[in-house]
């Protein structure tokens, strides 16, 4: 298993696993396999080992968001499972008490939640008034779990051993890696929604995203694209190829032309490479000045983009996530000797801030900026921040 | 109970007598009933602005209720600490929670302090003032701009404990925001009030700074505790009299050697102590919470409160 993990980071190392979707599937893939294989006594220990492996994948390559996103997914998978099993047994364990023992002594038992019964006709009509208290204690402690949650915080420790939760965590997991085999379908299944017939698209870069949506529109509606060529990678004449092959009407331009033709764009569809929490962008450079082009024309900014690119972290500034890559892809080595005194930046990232974005589309719906915090609640526990991750 | 019945406060002393009257006039009912009723009207009658004010107002009630002689049930007591469990439920959670919050807020924030960076600091705020003593404790290096903030000049006492602490700190007049707001990486402020839609009441200066942060698009943060968060829902500035009766405040001293009026005093003065900051000028809030932009302020308030 070690080498397994070890040959995983190689290849992160390397960059032979790139891009979000094939590192998040090959992430989600290894810690089921971990989860499934190494030896684990409960559910505390299984946690810290997962987040030691989160930690060292993310060194590997800490700018692949996503790899984060999905150790804190599993993380969060293991407490839900954890919480959920616990609270079937100890409702178990309640129900199957109050059936042995006599009703004057389950009556006691179960005071502390409800006001004290008319006493009981029978055992079986208070077994089941005692059992709907506990569900309702129960369905109480859930609602007001975020509230008390520096309760939680001290109060559950995840030590005590279930036999039960191995497979509920791998089941949970496989529910992951279904979700990210499915989203770019689920995403596409929306694109009627949000294209229109005779409409001008712009968009930039190569995502999987982006193309699928476009292909699923032009199935049913006639729209024309503009893409950006997004020097220097060019990946934009890449899915300006694709679209074109789908005979989808394709217009290629140069990135310094993105203003210039705005003023003619109904949409612009984007992908990214990871969404902060606070609904901004880190996406390919000159996504910044696209965005901004588009603000400055009203244009709508629609992102398409999977739930795992979700980050539960912060961009203060344009350097707080970025990378620099070579020059060499716009400078020819050969003329280096005339270029000794210019300095070159190929910065790989723009931040986007929220204002900017008008649109999420996530595989599960259509979002606002301003409400991508709710989905870090409802997919993230804040314990699981993996603080040195950056 | 004999030792508490000392620091009763008189204030409450009408609870009593409500509660014997109810108490009287229907003998069949469980005590529970007229408890929660006075305990009600407590708070409706209540004059506290925040969760902390509202939660001295009821314990002293219910410290009435439980030590006057016509209480002759054990439920009494549960049932006072339930409601007020349930009333201020937040606050309760934190039995010191003052400090644990603000180490909490400076954890939290802690990433937005980065070497190098300069930092224009409004009036004096604890947390804030937590927040930047962390940040320089761990070594970081960063300056501070401090407003001078009249009229009680409180950025004096902020800027003061920042140079004890050797943070670089420089104090500028209140007028002088945008003259220096290109030097400046972000706006830190505290906070009176949190309002339901996401926006802060704070000290007067606190929206014009806002607003010039945001023409220079300079983001602006809020360090402030959930207990903070109150329910209303200012729509413009003189709402905020409401939440409290800043016009009983005096007004500030004139300055007899600047004014250059030979009668200053008689002049007319208006010297209002709070406004208030509508969400659009807020970038982000820190709280004991989470880092939370201002749209998730008012889910956070729906958890407190229903």
């Amino acid at each position: 298993m070690e080498r397994q993990l070890e040959t995983f980071i190689l290849h992160l190392k390397r960059k032979n696993v790139v891009g979000s979707y094939q590192v998040s599937r090959a992430t989600a893939e290894l810690l089921r396999h971990w989860v499934s294989k190494e030896k684990w006594s409960n559910a505390k220990t299984l946690i810290e080992a997962i987040r030691a492996i989160g930690k060292r994948l993310i060194d590997a390559q800490p700018l692949e968001f996503c790899i984060g996103n999905i150790v804190r997914r599993v993380l969060f998978i293991i407490r839900e499972e954890y919480l959920a099993i616990k609270k079937n047994t100890e409702l178990e364990s309640a129900t199957s008490s109050t059936t042995s023992k006599s009703p004057s002594s389950s009556a006691s038992s179960s005071t502390t939640t409800s006001p004290t019964p008319a006493s009981p006709q029978t055992t079986a009509v208070h077994n089941l008034s005692s059992s709907t208290s506990a569900t309702s204690q129960l369905r109480s402690e859930t609602s007001s779990k975020h509230l008390l949650s520096y309760e939680d915080n001290e109060d559950i420790d995840f030590t005590e051993n279930f036999p039960r939760l191995k497979a509920a965590i791998i089941d949970s997991v496989n529910e992951l890696i279904d979700e990210l085999e499915g989203l770019h379908r689920n995403v596409a299944d929306q694109a009627i929604e949000h294209i229109h017939s005779n409409e001008t698209i712009m968009t930039l870069g190569c995502s999987k995203t982006v193309e699928e949506f476009l292909k699923e529109a032009a199935r049913k509606r006639s729209f024309k694209v503009i893409v950006v060529e997004t020097s220097p990678s060019l990946e934009g004449q890449k899915t300006a190829l694709t679209l074109s092959k789908a005979s989808i009407d394709t217009t290629l331009i140069t990135d310094s032309a993105v203003f210039a033709m705005m003023s003619r764009v109904n949409k612009v569809i984007i992908g990214t490479h990871a969404v902060m929490a606070n609904g901004g962008l880190i996406a390919t450079s000159g996504t910044h000045l696209l965005a901004v082009a588009a603000k400055y024309h009203s244009v709508p900014i629609v992102v398409c983009t999977g739930l795992y690119k979700l980050c539960p972290l912060y961009a203060y500034d344009q350097d707080t996530f970025n990378n620099f890559g070579s020059p060499g892809e716009y400078l020819k080595f050969e003329e280096a000797e005339y270029l000794e005194h210019v300095h070159s930046y190929n910065p790989t990232f723009d931040y986007i801030t929220p204002d900017l974005i008008s649109l999420f589309i996530t595989n599960i719906g259509g979002h606002n900026p301003d409400y991508l915090y709710r989905l870090i609640q409802e997919y993230y526990d804040p314990r699981d921040s993996l603080e040195d991750d950056q | 109970m004999a030792t508490s019945t000392t620091t009763l406060n008189k204030d409450f002393e009408w609870v009593v007598t409500k509660f014997e009257t109810m108490i009287k006039r229907e003998t069949e009912i469980s005590v529970a009933i007229p408890t929660i009723g006075i305990l009600t009207e407590v708070i409706r009658n209540s004059h506290a602005t925040t969760i902390m004010g509202l939660q001295k107002d009821l314990e002293d009630a219910a410290k009435q209720l439980k030590t006057c002689p016509f209480n002759q049930s054990i439920s009494l007591s549960s049932v006072c600490d339930l409601f007020i469990r349930f009333v201020t439920r937040t606050s309760l959670d934190f039995p010191n929670f003052d400090h644990v919050n603000r180490i909490k807020i400076s954890q939290l924030a802690d990433k937005f302090i980065r070497d190098g960076v300069t930092i224009l600091v409004h009036g004096f705020s604890r947390v804030v003032l937590a927040l930047l003593l962390n940040a320089a404790f761990q070594g970081k290096r960063f300056s501070v701009i401090v407003t001078e903030s009249r009229p009680d000049s409180s950025g004096y006492k902020t800027a003061a404990r920042l140079q004890a602490a050797n943070i670089p700190v420089k104090l500028i007049m209140d007028g002088g925001v945008s003259r220096i707001i290109d030097k400046v990486d972000y706006v830190l402020c505290g906070a009176e009030a949190i309002v339901e839609n996401g926006g802060i009441v704070n000290k007067i200066g606190t929206y014009q700074i806002s607003i010039v942060a945001k023409a220079f698009k300079k983001p602006f943060y809020v360090a402030a505790e959930s207990f903070k968060f109150t329910r209303s829902y200012p729509l413009n500035q003189s709402d905020i009299e409401s939440l409290k009766n800043e016009h009983i405040s005096e007004p500030f001293k004139v300055c007899n050697s600047c004014s250059n009026c030979e009668n200053p005093e008689q002049l007319t003065i208006d010297s209002p102590t709070l406004d208030y900051t509508p969400p659009s000028y807020i970038t982000l809030l820190f709280t004991e919470l989470g880092v939370l932009t201002p749209s998730a302020v008012s889910d956070e308030l729906i958890k407190l409160y229903y």
